[in-house]
């Protein structure tokens, strides 16, 4: 690379120009486009979520998407007519957090003594079992028909109906999200996490409580997940259980692997590319699943280890702007 | 502080390993536990970290009783460790496999809202363990890709970087060349501190004779024999059991001395079992 920093530097910012500028052009897209925007980007926040306790800390969940119904019923109970209570939808964001947050702790406690397989098996239970358990208990949930017309949320008296409004809200809970997780990922609690990953017994030789790592692992990522919930209630302004099938546990995990474990960028890259695929594929009709099926078989033939390389993470991306930016001359 | 073991037995199933041993272990010395093959030692020194639960007796740190405590808590108490067979964080760098050893701390005071540990300290502690542990070039390398004998001193390094009072090392020199053992003895004796005790199990006799203060001989988990180097060189229980005869020490020398010339090594290597 024998450019001169100048040019790096333009190049640079080219590449960051383009991205505030397609970001900024997507509410000029006709609503469908926008609402498969709203989509990865719901997916983004999700897997990233998820990525915390499946990158980072190790422990495959194949019921993440618990947490999510958590969060849309959380948003259904408490800002509709089904209880006659209509709280601000800020305020409902935390509570879908901190719901969240419990459950996962919940579920956290009988699955901690479990590793690898049995772990999987018993989290996609736990997600089954809060499917079927809104699904049966129809004077809470409305069982299956689900609870319908769901206040239109505003937030700070800006109302929230259209996709373009979720789209900017999605884009900053995402961003924050990134943010916050990268951060982790980057502090000493992210180095406990990966250190606990590669070996659990001599991270307790060194004092630390793998049972409170992994709790608190389980906890933040179901807070996401919970949040994630209740913007998704609130966009659809309906929820009934068929929106938390184990298919959608698998599609996040999915997300992840086929972008690349423990990468946000993978994670990102992996939620555009498997929301955007079935939509591309509707020409192909009934073969759509096939088509796809074939494509993640070829990904993870092809790249085992994610659509990105583990090297191109976030940290690099920061390190190269800074390193560019700052101190042109280390480069 | 000390620690000590006091009538601990341990059993697996029907296999008595450790038998009533008693033990106490002062800051400021460097120990050795010897023994054959079996004799028990890595189940002492598993026991004391916790990864062991003691069958009956008790080891206490000062007046805590560690062998009722989970392992992180004893760990969190000052007992720092390494393994004999290498247990670093390979996909993590030199320098993350060090700072991870602070996250308890880190921990604690957050729970507790005392002042924390801050980055910059925590990382200036680090990268003098390292520059200490000769390791500061290769800080942001991953633990894997480094070669077999600095992933030993790495391991060394990570026991020593939270400044436990009590320190195990099994097997520091398992796998070793001469060299290099040479150069991990100088540098566990040189860690010898007035606030600190070292509890070593090792095979290599030059590095454990040249090195310890004290040597516990331990045979068929019972201790044979306590004291000085040259008390336990000397003695002739030990010399049955761990090194063979008297008369058949001096053969097997020979034999080692001999077979090195064959095969070109050192001939002043000594007597090496692993």
């Amino acid at each position: 690379m024998g450019n001169p920093v100048i040019v790096r530097r333009i190049g640079l910012l080219a590449a960051l120009a383009l991205c505030v500028v397609l970001l900024a052009l997507v509410p000029k897209l006709p609503p469908y486009y926008v609402r498969v925007v709203d989509s990865i980007l719901i997916y983004i926040i999700l897997a990233v979520g998820l990525n915390l306790v499946v990158g980072y800390a190790g422990l495959l969940d194949l019921g993440f998407i618990a947490f999510y119904a958590v969060g849309a019923y959380a948003y259904a109970f408490l800002a509709s007519g089904q209880f006659d209570i209509h709280l601000p939808f800020i305020v409902i964001l935390f509570i879908g957090a901190a719901v969240g947050a419990l459950a996962g702790i919940l579920l956290g406690f009988p699955v901690l003594k479990l590793r690898g397989d049995y772990l999987a098996i018993v989290t996609l239970s736990f997600g089954e079992i809060i499917r079927i358990a809104i699904n049966n208990a129809d004077d809470l949930t409305n069982g299956p028909q689900g609870i319908a017309g769901l206040d239109r949320a505003s937030l700070f008296g800006l109302p929230l109906t259209s996709p373009v409004h979720f789209y900017w809200l999605l884009l900053a809970l995402a961003i924050i999200v990134c943010a916050g997780v990268y951060y982790m990922e980057r502090s000493i609690l992210g180095k406990a996490w990966r250190a606990m990953r590669e070996d659990q017994d001599v991270v307790r030789g060194l004092g630390i409580n793998t049972t409170t790592l992994k709790l608190l692992a389980f906890a933040l990522s179901a807070a996401i997940g919970g949040a994630g919930g209740v913007i998704f209630g609130s966009f659809q302004r309906f929820v009934s259980p068929e929106s938390f099938t184990f298919q959608e546990s698998l599609l996040v995990v999915l997300i992840i692997i086929i972008g690349g474990v423990g990468n946000i960028v993978g994670v990102i890259a992996g939620a555009v590319v498997l929301v955007i695929l079935p939509e591309v594929l509707h020409f192909a009709a009934q073969y759509r699943l096939l088509i796809y099926g074939i494509v993640l078989v070829a990904v993870i033939v092809l790249r085992p280890g994610g659509l990105v390389s583990p090297r191109f993470n976030l940290g690099f991306i920061v390190r190269k702007v800074r390193s560019l930016w700052l101190s042109p001359s280390k480069t | 502080m000390a620690l000590a073991l006091e009538n601990v037995s341990k059993h697996f199933g029907s296999l008595v390993a450790i038998r009533n041993l008693t033990l106490s272990f002062d800051v400021g010395s460097i120990y050795s536990i010897i023994g054959p093959n079996g004799a028990g030692k890595s189940t002492v020194v598993n026991m004391i970290a916790g990864s062991y639960s003691v069958t009956s007796g008790a080891i206490r740190l000062g007046t805590t009783e560690l062998s009722r405590l989970p392992k992180h808590r004893i760990a969190q108490l000052g007992v720092a460790r390494t393994y004999q067979n290498l247990r670093l964080f390979d996909g993590m760098t030199v320098l993350e496999n060090l700072e991870v050893c602070f996250f308890p701390q880190s921990w604690i005071s957050f729970l507790s809202g005392t002042k924390r540990l801050g980055k910059a300290e925590r990382l200036d502690i680090c990268h003098a363990c390292l520059a200490e542990f000769h390791l500061s070039d290769v800080a942001d390398v991953l633990a894997g890709d480094l070669p077999y004998g600095r992933q030993k001193i790495l391991e060394l390094a990570r026991a020593f970087v939270t400044q436990a009072p009590i320190v195990l090392l099994d097997e520091p020199a398992a796998g070793l060349n001469h060299t290099e053992t040479k150069d991990m003895a100088a540098m566990i004796a040189g860690l010898k501190r007035a606030d600190r005790a070292i509890i070593l199990v090792e095979h290599d006799m030059d590095m454990v004779m040249s090195i310890s203060d004290r040597i516990d001989v331990l045979n068929y988990g019972e201790l044979l024999c306590s004291g000085t180097p040259d008390v336990v060189r000397a003695n002739e229980r030990v010399q049955e059991a761990y090194l063979g005869t008297t008369e058949e020490l001096d053969d097997i020398r020979k034999l080692a001395q001999g077979r090195r010339a064959q095969g070109g090594l050192r001939s002043n290597a000594g007597i090496v079992r692993h």
